[in-house]
């Protein structure tokens, strides 16, 4: 039976299409690392590395600063929590507005502008599988052969 | 109780901007550690960076996460470092300090500073105040005016604070969560893709953003001139990377034939150039959800008070490392007067120095003859408790 099928069938079903779910997870996860400190190949390595505080405890360098004062260390401990804790805190504690959430501001009037993945240019079309954005033949095949469903999931 | 000079701190989440009030400008220190590759043996904090031969691959290790203060731990190091003897010491029970924090900062936070200065620094006299407070103190001394839209445009957010008679107008502070972090990470990852992988060098990219950026006045039109080949294409130009022995600093500089390789190692900047700030007019350009500053400027002033208005629209001040692209303050103004209705004028004025701008604002506020009214002393501290600094300090 399977043989029997067009070649160009087997193809298009073979060619995915990444959902809506799936490609706002990607625009989240680009819009995530325009806030990190430091990039290396795994984000996720790197995360634990900035809290973890890298390569510092093998060297000589802890805060070993002499005085009767208190250490580095102990308002690490002290004051221990992380920006959505204190997000969270603050949403409670603080909920009628004016507070830090209320006053971020709300999407543009205007349209979204459009540009080409590969240039940067203006881009008038749309990638099929992945949804990004390209301005010509040429940019689209760098596209397909780069970054198009390559690049994380 | 009347000292003769006062510390003043301006805590920002990339540099501090420190200084006693009778100094003429502060010194301006990175507020992290870093570590870099080819110095194994010690990290480098804050300013000690200028000691560092090779600034490639720096690792940061930054105390402020989305501009509030987060690890503490880094930020002790820091803040030791800057009062000690090799950056600018201090004797705080000599010193009142005003030290600066970050509009709607967290409470836990706020209870963390008040202890820190009161407990570990033995402060005498402390004021805790947002920068936005010092630069509106220092805009109103020079203009006398009665409302003022402060635009502060920093390294991890841009905040938009409308001030009525010198109070903050809370219900029209505006947020946009773009900065000069994401501005420098943006460029980092569109030369990455087209031309060089310079993930981890943030630091030399920084440079890169601060010496070759500008904000476009008409954006369509320079992606025009951009698209076009040769000598019409007024800006397309190479960056001239550092190699940290004869070059510390890289440099822009004219794109020239092949044949005339110079046998440096440069980026070819075209439609980068004014792209990237360009987030900060539209963050939707990236997929962030959010208005420009044009937009937010009178998002913000739409929120306060109907005859508030056409005052603030006169005195708009912009400051903060991102006002430093040329161009800022004119697209700004051009968008703003579109903007707003046209009976009104609409006065916008950069900062003469937008990165100590609040800095000199706290000199100011020393001078004022109320200034100890707004500080707390350490006996209040200890005779009333953390509750009294979050009635006394608007934070």
């Amino acid at each position: 039976m399977a043989s029997r099928e067009s070649g160009r069938v087997k193809e298009s079903e073979k060619r995915r299409v990444l959902d809506d779910a799936a490609r706002k997870r990607r625009a989240r996860k680009a819009i995530e690392a325009l806030e990190q400190d430091n990039f290396h190949e795994d984000p996720h390595a790197d995360l634990v590395m900035s809290k973890k505080v890298p390569k510092f405890a093998d060297s000589n360098e802890k805060p070993t600063r002499k005085k009767k004062t208190r250490s580095a260390e102990y308002y690490k401990m002290r004051f221990r929590k992380t920006f959505a804790q204190l997000v969270e805190e603050d949403a409670s504690s603080r909920s009628e507005p004016p507070n830090y959430l209320s006053a971020q501001v709300p999407p543009s009037k205007f349209p979204d502008r459009h540009f080409c993945a590969v240039c940067g240019f203006p881009s008038n079309y749309t990638c099929i599988p992945c949804g990004a954005r390209y301005c010509s033949v040429k940019c689209l095949g760098t596209h397909l052969d780069t970054r198009c469903l390559k690049w994380t999931a | 109780m009347s000292e003769t000079s006062c510390y003043i701190l301006d805590n920002g989440g990339y540099t501090a901007k420190v200084g006693f009030s009778t100094t003429n400008e502060p010194k301006i220190v990175p507020n992290c550690i870093m570590k870099a590759k080819s110095e194994r043996r010690r990290p480098f904090i804050a300013s000690q960076i200028d000691e560092c031969r090779d600034a490639s691959g720096l690792f940061y290790i930054l105390p402020f996460q989305k501009g509030f203060l987060i690890n503490w731990d880094t930020q002790k190091t820091v803040w030791d470092f800057i009062f000690s003897k090799e950056c600018c010491p201090v004797n705080f029970s000599e010193a009142p300090l005003i030290i600066t924090e970050p509009l709607f900062n967290f409470s836990s936070i706020q209870e963390a500073m008040t202890e820190i200065f009161f407990e570990e620094y033995e402060c005498q006299s402390l004021l805790r105040i947002n920068a936005t407070d010092l630069a509106e103190y220092h805009y109103r001394k020079l203009n006398s005016n009665e409302s003022t839209v402060v635009v502060d445009s920093g390294y991890s957010f841009t905040y938009i604070v409308p001030y009525i008679k010198g109070k903050k107008y809370k219900d029209g502070i505006r947020r946009i969560d773009v900065g000069g972090k994401v501005l420098t990470n943006h460029l980092k990852e569109i030369i990455s893709y087209r031309q060089l992988n310079v993930m981890d060098e943030t630091y030399v990219i920084n440079q890169v953003k601060e010496d070759s950026c500008f904000v476009s006045q008409d954006f369509m039109a320079d992606m025009e001139i951009a698209k076009t080949r040769g000598s019409e294409n007024t800006i397309v130009k190479d960056y001239v990377l550092p190699d940290y022995t004869t070059i510390r600093r890289g440099y822009l500089r004219d794109v020239v034939k092949p044949d005339e390789d110079l046998e440096q190692q440069t980026l070819r900047l075209n439609n980068e150039r004014f792209s990237i700030p360009e987030l900060l007019f539209r963050p939707s350009d990236v997929g962030i959800p959010q208005m420009g500053i044009p937009e937010a400027i009178m998002e913000a002033i739409g929120a306060c008070p109907e005859e508030n208005k056409e005052s603030l629209l006169e005195n708009i001040v912009l400051y903060g490392g991102c006002t430093l692209f040329p161009g800022f303050r004119d697209r700004v103004y051009n968008e703003v007067r579109a903007f707003a209705l046209d009976h009104y004028d609409v006065n916008v004025t950069l900062a003469d120095n937008p990165l100590t701008y609040p800095w000199e604002g706290g000199k100011f506020l020393f001078k004022d003859p109320e200034f100890y009214s707004f500080c707390m002393t350490k006996e209040e501290y200890e005779e009333e408790g953390k509750a009294l600094a979050f009635e006394r300090f608007d934070i």
